[in-house]
C-alpha cells in the first residue's frame, strides 16, 4: 500500500493565480482505497478563464472535476470554488451558479430533446425558458432535432443537448468532462463555437481533454496531470516556445527534407540552397502540447 | 430547509411522462388487478383477501415504482444530474413519491371497487396513508441497493411474497416456531387494524404497529441517504 504520510514540505504553486481565484485548490490530496488518484494538486483559476486539464485516462482528470462540484470530497488539502467550500459545495445557492456536463449526466431517454431541456429549465428556475432553449438550439444547430426522443438522438446530438443543459441557467462557472470525446469534426467545432462564445461573455470554463488540439483551440491555460498530480502548466503558446528546439524544416524542390538547428554552420547551408533555389518550403519546429505532453511526462495522451 | 414546489412538480412530472412510457414498470399494475378481478367475482370476500389485494397493490405499485424510478436513473446516468441541479434531495424523493402514490392510489380505488371493499373507519384510512408511506420509504431503501431496473424487480421479489401476499400464506406456515413474528409485518398489522375496527374495536394498537415501521423506515432512509451523499461514500 503507498504510503499516505502528511506531506511535511510545502510546494510552492507555480500557478498564475488569477485577480479573483473562481478556483482554488490547495495541496489536495485524494486515496480510492489502496490507490492515490491526486497528489499535491494545486490548481489556481481566474474569472473568465478556459482552464484545460490534460491527461490520458486515469490521470485524475474526472477526480478533479468530482471534488469541484461538491461530489467528493479531498483527503487533504482544500478545494474552495467561487469563495465556497466542503458541504457549500452541495448547496443549492452554489448548483445553481455552475453547469457540469460529464458522462456521468445523462439525458431521460424516453423524454424529447424539449422535455429534457424543460426539466432542467424548472429546476434551474429559468425565466422564458422556451425562449431561452430555443437561442441555444439554434446556436448549437439543434432546432430542427428539439422534438426527437433523446434515445434517437446521435452522440454528437446528444452531446451538444448536454451542452445546452449545462448553459441554460446561464451559468458563472461550467465544468466540462472531455466535452467532444468520440464526436465528429463538425458537433466539436460548434461545441467550441458555443464555448467560445460563452467565455465572450465572461463565463469560467474548467475543462478536461486528451485531446491536445482542442486544448490549443480553447484554452488560456493547460495543465498536464499525470499519475494523479501536475507535471507541467502555462499558457499553450508560451509552453511551445519554451519547448522548442530552435529548429527549423526545411523541403527542397527534389523532396529531401532536413531539420537544421539555426547555427551559422547550418545557415551557410541553407543560403546555398536558397542561392539556388532549391527549397520549397520552410518552417519553425514548433512542438505540440502533446509533444510536449510526451516530452515532460514520457507517455502518450490517449 | 425550504422546498420548491416548482422544482418538486418538475420532478413529479417528468416522472409521470417516464412511467407512463415505460411497459416494464406499467406491467406490475397487472398483479393487482388480476388478484382483484379474480377473487373480486366472490359473492363474499374474506377481509384477508381485501387486504392482501391491498398490500400487493403497496408493495408491487408503490414500492417496486419508487425503487425502479429510482433505479432506472442510476443506470441511465441521470440521478447525477438531478442531484447536481439545485433541486434538494427531499424535492426529488416528495417528486417521486408523488407518482408513485398517484399509481398507487387509482390501483387501489380501481381494485377495491372490483373486489367490492370500502374502507368505513377512519382508522383503516389512517392504516392505510401509514402504509403507503412505508411503502415508498422502502422502495427508497431497497432502490439504494440497487443499479438497474432489472436488479430492482428481482430484489422487490420478497417484499411482494413476505409483505404483499405473506397474509394469504400464513396458514401454511402458522404452526411453525417463527410464525408469530410474521404478524408483527406491516402488512398483518394493517390487516389485523381493518378488523379490529370492524368487531367494534380501536384498532389503534395495531396503527401504532404500522406507525413503528414507518417511522423506522424513516430513519433507515435518512440515516442512509446521507451516507450516499458523497460519490465515495
Amino acid at each position: 500500500m503507498q504510503s499516505r504520510a502528511f506531506p511535511l514540505k510545502l510546494r510552492v504553486s507555480n500557478q498564475q493565480k488569477g485577480e479573483y481565484a473562481m478556483i482554488d485548490v490547495t495541496h489536495v490530496y485524494k486515496y480510492f482505497r489502496e490507490e492515490t488518484a491526486l497528489q499535491d494538486l494545486d490548481v489556481h483559476v481566474g474569472k473568465g478563464e478556459i482552464y484545460g486539464f490534460l491527461g490520458p485516462s486515469g490521470s485524475g482528470k474526472t477526480t478533479t472535476i468530482h471534488l469541484l462540484t461538491g461530489q467528493m470530497k479531498p483527503d487533504i488539502g482544500s478545494v474552495t470554488v467561487m469563495g465556497k467550500t466542503g458541504d457549500q459545495l452541495k448547496q443549492p445557492d452554489f448548483l445553481q451558479r455552475i453547469g457540469v456536463m460529464t458522462e456521468a449526466t445523462g439525458l431521460y431517454q424516453r423524454l424529447s430533446v424539449m422535455d429534457n431541456l424543460k426539466l432542467a429549465a424548472d429546476l434551474y428556475g429559468v425565466k422564458a425558458p422556451e425562449k431561452r432553449i430555443n437561442e441555444l438550439l439554434a446556436l448549437t444547430g439543434l432546432t430542427e432535432a428539439s422534438r426527437k426522443r433523446a434515445d434517437k438522438l446521435s452522440k454528437g446530438m446528444m452531446q451538444r443537448v448536454l451542452l445546452i443543459r449545462a448553459l441554460l441557467h446561464e451559468p458563472e462557472l461550467l465544468f466540462l468532462d472531455e466535452p467532444t470525446a468520440a464526436l465528429d469534426p463538425a458537433s466539436t467545432k460548434k461545441i467550441h463555437e458555443a464555448l467560445l462564445e460563452q467565455k465572450e461573455n465572461g463565463v469560467t470554463i474548467f475543462l478536461t481533454t486528451h485531446d491536445m488540439e482542442e486544448a490549443e483551440a480553447l484554452c488560456d491555460r493547460v495543465a498536464f496531470l499525470h499519475h494523479g498530480s501536475i507535471q507541467k502548466s502555462g499558457v499553450p503558446k508560451e509552453l511551445r516556445r519554451e519547448h522548442a528546439d530552435g529548429s527549423i524544416s526545411v523541403e527542397l524542390q527534389d523532396g529531401r527534407r532536413y531539420r537544421l538547428i539555426q547555427d551559422e554552420k547550418h545557415a551557410d547551408r541553407l543560403a546555398g540552397w536558397m542561392k539556388t533555389g532549391s527549397i520549397a518550403a520552410i518552417q519553425t519546429n514548433v512542438p505540440t502540447l502533446g509533444d510536449i505532453f510526451i516530452e515532460v511526462t514520457g507517455r502518450e495522451l490517449v | 430547509m425550504s422546498i420548491s414546489w416548482k422544482r418538486t412538480y418538475a420532478v413529479a412530472l417528468k416522472d409521470m411522462k417516464e412511467v407512463t412510457r415505460n411497459l416494464f414498470i406499467l406491467s406490475t399494475l397487472i398483479t393487482p388487478f388480476l388478484f382483484a378481478l379474480i377473487f373480486g367475482r366472490e359473492a363474499d370476500v374474506p377481509l384477508v383477501i381485501h387486504f392482501m389485494i391491498i398490500n400487493i397493490t403497496f408493495a408491487t405499485v408503490t414500492c417496486f415504482v419508487q425503487m425502479a424510478l429510482l433505479a432506472e436513473e442510476k443506470e441511465r446516468k441521470t440521478l447525477r444530474s438531478l442531484m447536481l441541479s439545485p433541486a434538494s434531495g427531499t424535492e426529488i424523493m416528495l417528486g417521486k413519491s408523488a407518482v408513485a402514490s398517484a399509481i398507487t392510489l387509482l390501483t387501489l380505488v380501481i381494485c377495491l371497487q372490483l373486489t367490492g371493499y370500502m374502507p368505513d373507519a377512519p382508522v383503516i384510512y389512517a392504516g392505510l396513508v401509514l402504509s403507503l408511506l412505508f411503502y415508498l420509504l422502502l422502495g427508497m431503501i431497497l432502490a439504494l441497493f440497487t443499479k438497474s431496473l432489472i436488479e430492482a424487480s428481482v430484489l422487490v421479489m420478497p417484499v411482494i411474497f413476505l409483505l404483499g401476499m405473506g397474509n394469504l400464506f400464513f396458514e401454511l406456515v402458522e404452526d411453525y416456531s417463527f410464525a408469530f413474528l410474521l404478524e408483527y409485518l406491516p402488512n398483518f398489522q394493517l390487516e389485523y387494524l381493518a378488523a379490529a375496527a370492524g368487531n367494534g374495536e380501536s384498532g389503534l394498537l395495531h396503527l401504532g404497529g404500522v406507525a413503528a415501521w414507518t417511522v423506522a423506515a424513516a430513519g433507515c432512509a435518512l440515516i442512509l441517504y446521507r451516507k450516499r451523499t458523497y460519490l465515495d461514500q
